[in-house]
């Protein structure tokens, strides 16, 4: 019972921090999307943290869950909230679909693989224009606003949503940890083939894994287009800005921990936007700089990841409550 | 940390001159002519980092010419003097991270109007947050969609994609008919992007008009490191002239593919890296003669222009002169509005026609904005690259020199 | 007639790929790391030999060792001072800590030289030799000659020097090679060091054809992992047959299907031979 006392205040602070933003201003946009790519680097973490295969081509899915939702809203009026359960569904396929050919394959082999198979999804994008629209991207219309149609003139149910995304996508998380599937993988990760000989189906459990993970992070696309309002193939599909930023934001923060995504993202977000604000009207090229020294430091200083810093502090704490 | 470009010192004089004055001649107005001597902030959001820095760059170099000319000149008179100072900041290449750009200014910086971003994904981003808020965004963006959406706080200086695709294929009948030449086959290559493909669009419907034959029309991706394949299917297409759409590496390399299989029919270029330095830089006296249609040229009114090329030594490239051309109008319509209000600023600018100043360097020398924004003024222009300059040669009435037509 | 000269061009293309992506496989068959910033390297050859050719008139193919010589002692510098800090760390944050050297060296390239496209102008670029109806590039024969050079230089070293062995060794089994009285620590420098070489030796001999700025690097790295991979991590004859492959797939896709679509085909032949064979062509099954 103990342990749920500091998680709860967790949630009611991160519950109360919107009300404080201006409901249309820039902080509450970047707290959203700080939200959003914690929630993104969790649903990667199934994959990635639990099932231990680095995959670097998450925005494949992503993608075709911004798409999916924002393409029946143009063409169908369908309700994005409906939508993005069909883009999870597509997202899902998408994720099986590319997990049949590279599950075999191991290590690096795997997260190149998968780094490749976004880029197929992004040309795909590009090219199939009388679906997509194409290079010059898509528009979310301005619908009226109400909360079926998940239209708001305010930023602040988008924060409200996005926190509970994060809470949903890091339970599913914790619960598979946990569970079974959790030890299953675990006993993957240490010793496949031990695995295997004691009967756990190796491929079955990874499989399972990884459509979790896309259909996840697909929903989270659809989010992810309601706030952002325009993107292109070259927004959602992106290797660099999605697929390897929110392995990044998992991997900073603590890969295969339910905390890690969310220190991950807490940390790279607003550090990217502050850079952006201080630095960029300056040299050009200079806050990216700054933000790409920043990121090499973490990494050598943590490289487990900043989830560390909490645990050696931890300790610390209770060497000192045991002294006293 | 935003760059200011006036000197805050004189700022300060000029805010308490102001507040003096009014109060001896009529203290009632006095709290307002306090408001308007502060300077007017203007955003400016330009992709300074990753593969469209350099174009972010020149525009950027363009519009603070403009902001310290004006400054320098008194500020905006009828603001009582108000300094513009210009808050810039990278979009980088992510629309997203442009729009959080554009609510940031807005929020934090409480900005009058925003100029940018050059790449039309870019733009339409901002826009989106630009909308909602209620802050004209100016740009030099050409895609179609921009000015085709009803936004009532968008307002694009230069002529669309569409149409100037259409002037880059009209244009090219039109030179070789007065040459001599009638064209019925022509290839059109461009990279796949937002700006090839609207570009692309427009020569085709153009092409469909006038009855000419499409004998290769393609699509390539951003960023090919080989054309050959491209150059192969174009020899073997018969084509009598050639339109690709495209940035600078690609247009280099087709041209030297071309040369290397002794293609000799004319390239007519697509703008961007057709029209600037860097293109003649890279291909010497192959650039010479090359055609490329511009959607504005330097030498339209080189007594602007050439203070551009005195302080950053090299001519003033199309797009830094579209946001040079887009400030001076926001200023002209601050002026006018004698408010620094965003909503009034809009009004200003909604259907108005602004003359003099940078407008001289604009075809029809002028800036009309209709009901959706578009600047109805603006046609584009057909360019020639003549001893590293850029020479207007169509339509004849603008034109600085005679189109040259001998392939 | 146009799928001989497709297949010529490709393999012309792809001999320079392979130089470029050599020096990726050579870090990994050593240390078992994925440098994302190993594209950075061929633009960083490319600046260098774009100042060679620009400021002392030198031909920038002729640069090229010059090219190698800068990124060997940046290399030496990085992995003494980075990589090797992370030789022990999980494998993600090594891939994540070289995502942060790509992201350093673009932006101190854009800090230092600025955001202009640079070309250099030399007098092969725009000849061709002509064989019957076929046309064979000069820059890309230039370019071709210089890459196989460079690799038969590479083969020579690794056969038959001291520290050619000594690396190899390394490689097999560092555990041992420590027992035997090799510095492993400093044939990881070299490693590391002599492939971002060759990766900028390659950036060198594509200037004639490639346009070089900050961000050129990002043309290239999908396509260098895609070489690698596909002839087998940390195999140096797989980088090889890699380059050679992707070459001429991108070549031939040209010549069946839009052009738009070559890097859609490129990867799904990728995928479907890592379907297949999950180590790569030439690679060894680990």
């Amino acid at each position: 019972m103990k342990r749920w006392i500091p998680i709860a205040v967790i949630v009611l602070a991160a519950a109360a921090v919107p009300l404080l933003l201006n409901p249309t201003g820039y902080w509450i946009r970047v707290f959203t999307f700080t939200l959003l790519f914690a929630a993104m680097a969790q649903a990667w973490n199934l994959i990635g943290g639990l099932a231990n295969q680095l995959s670097l081509g998450h925005a494949a899915f992503f993608g075709i869950g911004a798409y999916t939702s924002t393409i029946l809203l143009l063409k169908f009026g369908i309700s994005p909230w409906l939508g993005m359960f069909a883009g999870g569904a597509l997202g899902g396929v998408a994720a099986l679909i590319i997990a049949i050919p590279t599950m075999r394959l191991q290590g690096h082999y795997f997260a190149l693989a998968t780094l490749a198979f976004g880029e197929v999804a992004r040309v795909i994008a590009n090219v199939w224009t009388s679906l997509t629209g194409g290079p010059v991207g898509l528009s979310v219309p301005f619908v009226p606003p109400g909360f079926a149609a998940y239209s708001f003139k305010q930023l602040l149910p988008h924060a409200y949503i996005a926190l509970i995304a994060l809470i949903i996508v890091t339970a599913i998380f914790e619960v598979i940890r946990r569970g079974a599937m959790g030890y299953r993988l675990r006993a993957i990760r240490e010793n496949a083939a031990a695995a295997e000989v004691i009967g756990i189906d190796t491929t079955k459990v990874k499989l399972q894994t990884a459509v979790i993970s896309g259909v996840l992070i697909a929903m989270l696309g659809t989010l992810y287009a309601q706030v952002a309002v325009f993107f292109d193939p070259d927004t959602v599909f992106n290797a660099m800005s999605i697929s390897i930023r929110v392995a990044l934001i998992a991997i900073i923060g603590g890969v295969g921990t339910a905390i890690g995504p969310i220190l991950g993202a807490l940390f790279i977000v607003p550090v990217e936007e502050l850079m952006n604000d201080l630095f960029s009207a300056g040299a050009a090229g200079l806050s990216q700089l700054i933000f790409g020294v920043i990121l090499i430091v973490v990494i050598l200083w943590r490289p487990r990841g900043l989830v560390t810093v909490i645990e050696a502090l931890r300790t610390w704490l209770r060497g000192k409550g045991a002294q006293s | 940390m935003s760059k200011t470009s006036s000197t805050r010192g004189g700022i300060n004089r000029r805010t308490a001159l102001a507040g003096t004055a009014s109060l001896i001649a009529a203290p009632w107005i006095s709290s307002t002519a306090r408001a308007q001597a502060k300077p007017v902030n203007i955003g400016v959001i330009m992709p300074l980092s990753g593969a469209n820095a350099q174009f972010g760059i020149n525009s950027r170099n363009g519009i603070e010419l403009v902001a310290d000319e004006i400054n320098a000149a008194g500020g905006i008179r009828s603001l009582g003097g108000a300094k513009i100072n210009l808050i810039v900041a990278d979009s980088t290449s992510t629309p997203t991270t442009a729009g959080t750009v554009a609510q940031r200014m807005i929020s934090q910086n409480e900005v009058t109007a925003i100029l940018g971003a050059f790449a039309s994904s870019l733009t339409i981003a901002i826009s989106e947050v630009t909308e909602r808020r209620d802050i004209p965004l100016l740009t030099m963006s050409f895609a179609d969609q921009i000015t085709g959406r009803g936004y009532k706080n968008i307002f694009q200086v230069v002529a669309k994609a569409s149409a100037l695709g259409k002037a880059q294929l009209d244009y090219t009948v039109a030179i070789a008919q007065a040459a001599g030449t009638k064209i019925d086959k022509i290839a059109i290559m461009y990279e796949d992007t937002a700006y090839g493909t609207a570009q692309a669009e427009g020569l085709r419907a153009a092409a469909k008009a006038a009855n000419i034959q499409l004998v290769m029309d393609d699509a390539y991706p951003l960023g090919i490191t080989d054309t050959t394949p491209l150059i192969n299917k174009l020899r073997a297409s018969g084509a009598q002239a050639v339109f690709p759409v495209s940035y600078l590496n690609d247009s280099l390399l087709l041209i030297r593919t071309m040369r290397q299989q002794r293609i000799t029919i004319p390239a007519i270029g697509g703008a961007a890296g057709y029209v600037i330095p860097d293109f003649e830089k890279g291909l010497g006296e192959f650039a010479e003669g090359v055609l490329s249609i511009a959607p504005a040229n330097y030498d339209l009114d080189t007594s602007l222009t050439d203070r551009f090329r005195k302080r950053f030594g090299y001519f003033m490239v199309h797009e830094a002169l579209e946001h040079a051309v887009a400030l001076d109008v926001l200023v002209q319509a601050i002026e006018k509005a004698k408010s620094a209000k965003a909503e009034d600023v809009t009004l200003a600018l909604r259907g108005a026609k602004f003359t003099g100043g940078w407008t001289n360097a604009m075809t029809g020398g002028a800036v009309q904005f209709d009901n959706t924004g578009l600047n109805v003024a603006s046609i584009p222009v057909m360019v020639q690259w003549r001893k590293k300059e850029l020479v207007t040669v169509w339509p004849k009435d603008v034109a600085k020199g005679a189109a040259e037509w001998k392939f | 007639m146009s799928f001989i000269q497709a297949i010529l061009d490709g393999l012309l293309i792809g001999g320079v790929y392979a130089v470029i992506s050599i020096g990726l496989t050579l870090a990994y068959g050593v240390m078992g790391i994925v440098n994302f910033a190993q594209a950075e390297f061929l633009m960083i050859g490319m600046f260098v030999s774009w100042f060679a050719w620009a400021y002392l008139g030198l031909d920038p193919v002729l640069a090229a060792p010059l090219s190698f010589a800068v990124a060997f002692a940046l290399g030496w510098l990085v992995q003494g001072h980075l990589i090797s800090h992370v030789l022990k760390a999980p494998s993600v944050a090594q891939i994540f800590l070289t995502v942060g050297l790509l992201i350093v060296l673009e932006n101190g390239a854009l800090l230092a030289f600025g955001s202009q496209f640079r070309s250099v102008t030399t007098s092969y670029q725009t000849m061709s030799l002509s064989l019957g109806s076929l046309f064979v590039s000069v820059p890309y024969l230039i370019a071709f000659a210089m890459s196989l050079a460079c690799g038969l230089a590479l083969w020579w070293f690794m056969r038959t020097s001291w520290f050619g062995r000594a690396m190899r060794a390394t490689a097999q089994n560092p555990m041992a090679a420590q027992l035997m009285g090799i510095d492993t620590a400093l044939m990881y420098k070299m490693a590391f060091a002599l492939g971002v070489g060759l990766t900028a030796f390659g950036g060198a001999v594509i200037l004639p054809y490639v346009t070089v700025f900050p961000g050129v690097g990002g043309q290239f790295v999908v396509l260098m992992f895609t070489v690698v991979v596909l002839g087998g991590l940390g195999s140096v004859a797989g980088a090889v047959v890699g380059g050679l492959a992707v070459g001429v797939i991108q070549a031939l896709s040209a010549l069946f299907f839009p052009i738009q679509l070559q890097n859609l085909i490129l990867f799904l032949v990728f995928i479907l031979v890592l379907a297949v064979r999950p180590q790569g062509l030439v690679g060894a099954s680990r």
